[in-house]
Order: structure tokens, then sequence, then C-alpha cells
């Protein structure tokens, strides 16, 4: 199933949702991120045809998903928000949306049950929905989504308000379904979620997409913010020599040494180059390291400079 | 050739249309029965509605002795003081009465409840955007709300009618029920178009305004009640259940189109054909549901 959106921009009178947004997206998790009201939610629901884009073109499987009603067969949606019949037991509520798939009742019944129990609501799924616990809800939001096995998931923000347990089990289906071939899309602001289910990441910001691809390659984007890289040698004595040879390469903008902690930690805004010619210059210098690492590449450093709103290419 | 092939497809979307209606009409049926049954608001009228037949009980043990009685071939026939067939004078009461309560007030309010209940909650809850990722189309979607509250407010009020009925012809005895039935048959036939046609009305106004109940009121008010009674009383569905109620109550006893309000400023009759205004209704709430399905199909979240 293939997911397309070709400058998609959508306006809600003056206000701009999402704007020239455009992505491809195949089989597979992956993770749109932002601040809360970034425009996630708005490019779910178009993608869903929950809503028109102002301007731009959004096929599914290369239809139109707002006239195509049949095509809402392949969508299992799990929104953010509680959308439920309240008086209804879980098992009626999961059943009920299986029905609207036009299947009968023993089937949609037995199916239901399956997908409850699964999730862990086996002893509650008989229970009326008013009296269920966030995360229970939550579950029951999951299990109503993907009881029929759609071909596209949309997720938006599935961990808020589940429990440790229920984030895990969550988490174990999602890494399921990717596997069976599904294409899930997830939206979070918790970085944490998403970055352990996927590499492959959309950041956005007050509507507009700010980069899209695997985590790495987003990074690479950010070439042109200075970033830190840590060396920790195995020998002390090695932190000066490596300095001084860090200073020799034109990707090094500044050098810092921890004595302390025996770390050389070198600015560059070439990181790409660092990587590739770090192993051949210790080489050369007979240094071994204990270990590399840049605290910035984390997600989570994406994303606080996305939220600081850095200007990036 | 494309509009060619569109009507050829015709048969096979009716078709599937009957197929998956199997499976989609009974869950959304329940749900709908459900929600209406409980709401607290249909309660409050239903419980208000059973003062009039709480007082046609007490009027009927307060007057049972002043009856005069005729016995016809083992038939009670009642007459009260005045020498007046009491049947007579009671269904004339019961149409009065049910006109003024039911038809004209309260079977509005209830038309505007429940279409507010069926569609505008599922707007507030959200349920609406989920059936929306759904495979069910937007007629579908309208249809089987429409079908179902219809259903239910002329059930509910359909049960009234024929216990304000009995309330109200207690005191013509068996005799004076049975042979005034055609009196409730149509009152029944007038609460299935009215309610037919409202339903219809309302779940448009709740589909395409977000405070459809002040919407409703104020169709009532301005258009319902007001130019009802004008030249251009044919736009209001008042006319034809107006229309309905002249045409079979003027063969039962003296009524005057005036009394209807089916006259215009120059005092000529402009009362509709019975059939007509059926067909009219039908016409209308065939209008209301397209452009109902193109406004649930329409809307964006």
């Amino acid at each position: 199933m293939s997911i397309e959106l070709e400058q998609v921009t959508k306006n809600y009178g003056n206000v701009q949702g999402i704007s020239n947004i455009s992505l491809e997206m195949e089989s597979g998790i992956t993770g749109i991120l932002g601040p809360n009201g970034a425009g996630k939610s708005t490019t779910m629901k178009i993608i869903l045809g929950l809503s028109r884009p102002s301007r731009g073109i959004v096929r599914v499987n290369g239809n139109d998903p707002f006239t195509d009603w049949k095509l809402k067969r392949k969508f299992g949606f799990v929104p953010e928000y509680d959308c439920f019949y309240e008086h209804m037991s879980g098992l009626d509520y999961v059943s009920y949306f299986l029905r609207m798939h036009d299947m009968g009742k023993e089937e949609a019944e037995e199916m239901a049950r399956r997908a409850l129990s699964e999730l862990g609501l086996g002893d509650a799924m008989e229970r009326r929905i008013d009296t269920y616990s966030r995360g229970m809800r939550q579950k029951t939001k999951v299990a109503r989504a993907t009881v029929f096995d759609p071909d596209i998931l949309i997720m938006d923000e599935p961990f808020q308000g589940a429990d440790p347990t229920t984030r895990g089990l969550l988490m174990k289906k999602l890494t399921e379904w990717a596997e069976k071939g599904k294409t899930i899309l997830i939206s979070s602001h918790i970085l944490h979620d998403v970055q352990s289910l996927t590499d492959n990441i959309m950041l956005i910001n007050n509507g507009k997409m700010l980069a899209y691809g695997d985590r790495h390659e987003i990074r690479r984007l950010m070439d042109n913010i200075p970033r830190p890289i840590s060396i920790v040698p195995l020998e002390k004595g090695n932190l000066r020599t490596l300095a001084k040879r860090m200073l020799d390469e034109k990707w090094t903008k500044a050098t810092t040494i921890d004595e302390e902690n025996n770390e050389l930690t070198v600015e560059t805004d070439q990181s790409e180059e660092v990587y590739k010619e770090l192993p051949i210059i210790l080489q050369n210098e007979k240094i071994s390291v204990e270990k590399i690492y840049s605290e910035d590449d984390s997600l989570d450093s994406l994303y606080a400079k996305l939220v600081e709103g850095a200007q990036w290419k | 050739m494309e509009i060619k092939e569109k009507i050829s497809e015709i048969p096979t979307a009716i078709q599937n249309f009957a197929k998956r209606s199997v499976n989609l009409f009974p869950p959304i049926a329940k749900d709908c029965t459900y929600r209406l049954l409980m709401n607290k608001v249909a309660w409050v009228i239903i419980v208000i509605l059973l003062l009039p037949c709480i007082l046609g009980l007490v009027i009927y043990y307060e007057t049972e002795d002043s009856r005069q009685v005729q016995n016809n071939d083992g038939k009670k026939i009642y007459y009260n003081n005045d020498g007046n067939l009491i049947h007579e004078e009671k269904r004339k009461d019961f149409v009065n009465q049910f006109d003024l309560i039911v038809i004209s007030f309260v079977a509005i309010i209830m038309a505007i409840l429940f279409s507010s209940e069926l569609i505008n909650e599922e707007y507030e809850n959200k349920t609406m955007q989920l059936l929306r990722t759904t495979p069910i189309h937007s007629f579908e979607i309208l249809l089987y709300r429409y079908i179902t509250g219809t259903l239910c407010m002329f059930g509910i009020l359909g049960i009234y009618s024929i216990l304000f009925y009995l309330t109200t012809m207690m005191p013509s005895g068996q005799h004076g029920i049975i042979e005034n039935l055609n009196v409730l048959l149509l009152i029944l036939k007038v609460l299935l178009f009215e309610s037919i046609a409202f339903m219809g009305i309302f779940f448009v106004f709740t589909i395409y305004f977000n405070r459809p109940f002040l919407i409703g009121i104020a169709y009532w008010i301005i258009w319902e009640s007001i130019v009802s009674g004008q030249n251009y009383q044919k736009l209001t569905i008042t006319h034809y259940l107006n229309s309905m109620m002249f045409d079979s109550t003027k063969e039962m006893w003296k009524v005057e189109a005036s009394d209807y309000n089916l006259v215009n400023s120059k005092n000529d009759i402009i009362a509709t054909e019975p059939l007509t205004a059926m067909l009219i209704i039908i016409i209308i709430t065939l209008i209301m549901l397209f452009l109902g399905t193109r406004g649930i199909a329409k809307r964006q979240f």
C-alpha cells in the first residue's frame, strides 16, 4: 500500500494547518514527530480522507481518500481523542465497527473477542466502556482499529495515557504488524516512543515539514548546525595528542578536553566527514578508543532543535 | 457512454446496498434505539404527555354516572345529558386536542431532539469521524439513523395516540371506541407522515448547522407556525399535514377549511389533495436525505 502527499496545504480559514507537505510512504513504520499543534493530526486526517487539502494532491494506492469511501476498508485509525459509544461494552463497540465492514454478527463478535483478548481485555470486554480506565480505552481503540487486519494503520498519539504494560504491548504489536508488511504511521510528541520503533521519521513544526526520511539522513541535513562528537581514548595520555591532531582537520571548529572523564569533544559542522575520517586518523596515530559518540545523534537532540525553531536546510 | 455505464451499474448498486443492509442496519438500529430510549428529555416529554391521559381518566370516573345509555342490538350507546352521542363529541375532542398538543407541538420537539441525538451527538462524541474512516457510504450512515429515528418517533407517539384515544373515548364505551377507530387511524397516518417529514428536515439541520436545536426551534416558529397560516403555506409541511386532517375530518363532522388555516387571504380554500400531500412529503423527505448525504460526505474534520 502506498501513501503519497504532493505539496499538500490545508488552511482552516486564515489559519494554516499544514503547508506544502510532500511525502511517500510504503510498508513499515513511519513516525511523525512534532510538538502539539505542529500539524500531525491534520496530516493524518488528510491521509484518512477526513479532511480535504486546500491545495495539493493526496493519493492512497492511487485513489483520493476523501471521495473513495470503499478505500476506507484499508484503513485502521487510532485517534488521539476518545470517540466511544460509552453505553456499549468493549465487545459491542469493536463488533459494531466490524459490522460497518459488512460482517455478520457472529463473525464480528468472534473477531472482536479475539482482538480484545490479545490486547489483554479478555475479562473486561463485556463491561460498559464508561467504566474503563484510560489504558483500557486505549487498548479498545487499538483493537477496533486493527481487528480487521487493515493494510494501513494510522495512529495518532497511540501511547498517550497508556501505562507501561500497555505501552510495551502496543510496541510489540506494532513491530509485529510492521513485519507483516503493513504501512503504519504513528504520530507522537514523545520522542522515545517513535525512536524505539522506527528510524523513518517525518519532522513537522508549525505546519511545515522540516525533514523526512531515515533519522541519520535527517541528521545529515543538520550538518550546518555545529554538533559535538565525543571520543574516549583507552589511554588518558592520548587525549592531548588526539586534540592536537584534530585541530589540523578542516572540519574541526573547536576541541574541548575533559581530563576528569578522559574525553575529547570535537565541535564540527561536517559530522559525516568526521565519522568517515576519524577511524583512519586513529589508526595512523595508533590510538585505541573506548567509544566515539555524539549525544546530538539522538532524536531528542533533533527534536530539541526543532522546537527551539532552529533553521534547517 | 459514461452515463450509460453509470445507469447500467444502478441495479448492481441497489443489489449490493440491499445485501449490505443486512449487516449494517441491525447494529445501527440497536444503538440508535437505545440512545433514543435512554434520552432523558424524551422521557420528560413522555411523562408530560401522560398527564392529559390521566386527566381523561379522571373525567371519565367523574362523569361516568351522568351518562344516558341506550341498548341497540346488545351494543351500549352512550349519550350525554343534552341527548348528544358522546362518541361523536369525544372523537372531535380527541382529534382537536391531539392536533394541538402532539401534532403541532410535541412531535416537532421530539423530531428536533431525536435528530440531534442521532447525528449531532455523533459529531460531538467524534464517533462520526470514526464512521467516516470505515467503508460505509454517507447515505448508509444517514439512512439507517433516519429510519430508526423515524420509527422510534412514530412508535412512541403512536403508542401515546392509542393511549390518548382510549382515555378520551372511554366515556363513549366499547361501541364508541370501536366505531371511531378511523379517527385513530387518521391520527396515526398524519403522525407517520409528520415523523417522516420532520425527521428528514431536522436531520439536515443537524448535519449542516452547529446548533441544530436552536435552528430547529427557529424553523418551527418562523416557518412552520407563521408561514403555515399565510398565502405561502404550501411551502410548509404543516400545510400538507393539515390538508390530510381536513380531508378526513370534513367527512366525519362539520369542519371548515379555515379551522385548519387552509385558506388564503382572499378566503379561498387552498387545501391539497391528501394523496398529493403524501407524495409531496415523500419528495421533500427524499430531497432532505439527498442533502443530508451530501452534507455528511462533504463535511471535513
